[in-house]
């Protein structure tokens, strides 16, 4: 007895109770679509979280960040300058796995254009910046060295800016436009794209109200990417950070700290600005070597601090990894509750094919009869429950495809299922291996009964 | 050797505490192109008998050996096999599936002998033309006489193109005139060298054939084995059956 002709006879055994097959597919067919469409959300959510981290700069960015010293150095942690544009440079210069360095001023400051005007915390930065905060220019140029070297009024300014300067009119070009910082002229060099999660660009582009931030507008790090206003590094320093802090007024930053600059000048053959930094971030050359190339920095680091380890690094590899982590615990627990829907459809299969083989006693009394084994009887029932798992299986993907698109709607777009090949698969396999298991008992029991008396019954 | 050999063969069933013995120390072959009919009253063990004969059921004690295999202690696969092989089993109650059509019951047994869908398909045809029913081939059984049912089960006997035909009451639920075309088809099953083994009540039907085994109360009262090797020695049907 061959496979297809099992299978023949399987299909005709459903098609022939069209009813009782769908109702015993059901259980099967919802436990596949609850198990798909959990993956499916669970990797939405998923892919949400990479975009956003993509966005902020990628596993290829590190930040240095201020600790305490260990104990046994806290008696001389004076020593040490801090984190200061010598880091910078120090990393720039000796270090070989490190494509970029980005050191950071911040200072808040009013801006005002026309009628307009806010205050904003603007930003002096290195050329490299825009490499280390995956920053995209559509319009103008990038802020470049030699502004550095002129300490240029020139700013490079993000999409919400010239919302705010220019509120009337939407389709501005503010490049080559001069805007006042503090009182002082600055000319628009350059302005970034508009950062924006893929469902927020996708409903802009339907013409759809963009879905609110998960994440309260104050804190929703897109529209923070939005407000960046970046001028050169120098010019920050120059203008708004030296002679005492001209134009200072109302900063909330650390008061430059002269006494490290000093000790630091004496030591130094280039005595240049050794003001406490406000962000230090660097960008390395491959995140497989993410550990060697922290190493690196460590060590240069400690040199320009004078062996102090007043400092830490952060990395997004344990953000990342985090995400994907809670990634997976997601879809394990979704997983067991739908896969627990999936064995009751199982049990359903089982429940129904035992009472069908009680109805079909006398079928395989005469299949034995003429005959059939026990083993044909087995795997004839075995392919039944397969083939009625095979086609729930494939009508619960189907409704997998039909549930996320309600859900899709009930949420308004806000959660969103990414069905990838691989989880389908998986659910339907597992559909099919329930499928089989869920025959098995009453396989055997059918199986097992002697010919004479399924011949005998009824 | 004989084709079919009993020897002591029981077969008790207990219900409850009560025995009862449906056949008791049964001895019994059959040759090779032999055309027996069994007969009996009702409850002599008649289907017992026939059931261990055709692979179904096995004794409770005692030998039952078919064509050399000793079937009374093989593997449920290997009554099987018998089945499937050596055996053709025709059932006073049809037996067809009623979802079936009359060309899918006849390929039936094939289909656990490993047939191609080509053959199995051609030989089927040609045992339903060889019962006279070719004009019905891809009628359900529910669409059928009761003659025409029976003439179908005997095609779907015939098809592996076993050895023995057993055939247990096979114009039980016929009226005569369309039982006397049933028998006039095993008549000429067994000319054509088929061992043939028929239980009936009907004495004229025993009548009709070379051999009869007369079986009472779980034992074979009379065996008229001399019937075919020579017609003039046997006893006549009245007498033997008194
Ligand atoms: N499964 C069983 N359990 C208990 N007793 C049984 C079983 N099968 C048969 N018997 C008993 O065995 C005896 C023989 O039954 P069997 O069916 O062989 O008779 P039969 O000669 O075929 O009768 P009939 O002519 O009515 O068909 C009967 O007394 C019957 O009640
Ligand atoms: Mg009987």
């Amino acid at each position: 007895m061959n496979l297809w002709n099992s299978f023949y006879t399987g299909l005709r055994e459903i098609l022939s109770h069209k009813f009782r097959s769908v109702l015993t597919m059901m259980g099967i067919i919802l436990g596949v679509a609850s198990l798909l469409t959990t993956f499916a959300l669970v990797e939405g959510l998923a892919k949400k979280s990479r975009e956003m981290l993509n966005s902020l700069g990628g596993v290829e960015t590190i930040r240095v960040f201020k600790k305490e010293p260990p104990r046994e150095q806290v008696h001389i942690a004076d020593l040490s300058p801090g984190i200061t544009i010598a880091d910078a440079e120090a990393l720039r210069e000796h270090a070989t796995l490190i494509t970029a360095v980005a050191p950071v001023y911040e200072q808040s400051a009013t801006l005002e254009h026309g009628e307009a005007d806010y205050r904003y915390t603007i930003r002096g930065v290195w050329p490299e910046h825009v490499i280390v905060q995956n920053h995209k220019i559509t319009a103008g140029r990038a802020i470049c060295q030699l502004d550095l070297d002129e300490a240029a009024k020139v700013c490079v300014i993000g999409s919400r800016i010239v919302q705010e300067l220019w509120p009337k009119d939407p389709n501005v070009q503010p490049v080559g436009q001069t805007i006042l910082v503090n009182s002082r002229p600055f000319t628009v060099i350059g302005v970034l794209e508009h950062y924006e999660s893929e469902d927020a660009k996708r409903a802009r582009k339907e013409g759809r109200p963009v879905p609110p931030s998960r994440y309260g507008s104050r804190f929703d790090p897109y529209s923070r990417k939005n407000s960046t206003f970046l001028i050169p590094f120098t010019t920050m320093f120059f203008e708004f950070k030296s002679a005492g802090g001209i134009g200072s007024s109302g900063s909330s930053s650390p008061i430059p700290s002269f006494s490290s600059s000093k000790s630091n000048s004496s030591t130094k053959d280039d005595p240049g600005p050794n003001y406490r930094l406000d962000e230090l971030a660097f960008h390395i050359t491959d995140p497989q070597k993410m550990a060697e190339a922290q190493a690196e920095a460590h060590k240069i680091l400690l040199a320009s601090h004078r062996g102090i380890e007043d400092f830490e690094f952060e990395n997004r590899v344990e953000w990342s990894e985090g995400i994907e982590k809670q990634n997976t615990q997601i879809k394990l627990v979704g997983g067991i509750i739908a896969s627990i829907a999936l064995i009751v459809g199982g049990l359903g299969i089982t429940n129904i094919m035992l009472a069908s083989i009680t109805e079909r006693i006398r079928e395989i009394g005469v299949r034995r009869a003429v005959g059939a084994k026990g083993t044909h009887i087995f795997v004839q029932i075995i392919i039944e429950g397969t083939v009625l798992a095979v086609i729930g299986g494939l009508a619960g993907l189907v409704a997998a495809f039909g549930l996320l698109e309600i859900i899709e709607q009930a949420t308004s777009g806000d959660s969103q299922g990414i069905v990838n090949t691989q989880a389908a698969l998986a659910s339907f396999i597992f559909a099919v291996v329930i499928g089989v298991v869920s025959g098995i008992y009453p396989a055997w029991q059918a199986s097992r009964i002697p010919p004479i008396e399924a011949l005998r019954y009824g | 050797m004989a084709l079919i050999e009993l020897t002591d063969v029981t077969k008790r069933y207990t219900v409850g505490a009560q025995e009862i013995r449906a056949l008791d120390g049964i001895n019994l072959k059959i040759d090779r192109g032999e055309y027996c009919a069994i007969i009996g009253p009702s409850g002599s063990g008649k289907s017992t008998l026939m059931h261990l004969l055709g692979c179904l059921d096995t004794p409770t004690t005692g030998r039952v050996v078919i064509d050399g295999v000793d079937v009374s202690r093989a593997s449920d696969g290997r009554l099987a096999e018998m089945r499937n092989e050596k055996i053709g089993f025709v059932f006073q109650a049809f037996n067809l599936l009623p979802k079936f059509t009359v060309l899918d019951n006849v390929e039936l047994p094939m289909i656990y002998s490993g047939k191609s869908a080509k053959e199995r398909r051609a030989r089927a045809i040609a045992a339903v033309e060889r019962v006279g029913l070719s004009e019905r081939m891809k009628n359900t059984p529910l669409q059928l006489s009761g003659g025409q049912m029976q003439r179908v089960a005997i095609a779907r006997a015939l098809v592996n193109d076993p050895k023995i035909i057993f055939a247990d009451e096979p114009t039980g639920n016929l009226d005569s005139k369309t039982g006397a075309t049933i028998l006039a088809l095993f008549r000429e099953l067994s000319e054509q060298g088929r061992t043939i083994v028929l239980v009936t009540h009907d004495n004229e039907i025993a009548a009709n054939a070379p051999r009869r085994i007369v079986i009472r109360d779980g034992r074979i009262v009379q065996n008229a084995d001399n019937w075919h090797s020579g017609l003039r020695a046997a006893p006549s049907p009245q007498e033997a059956h008194t």
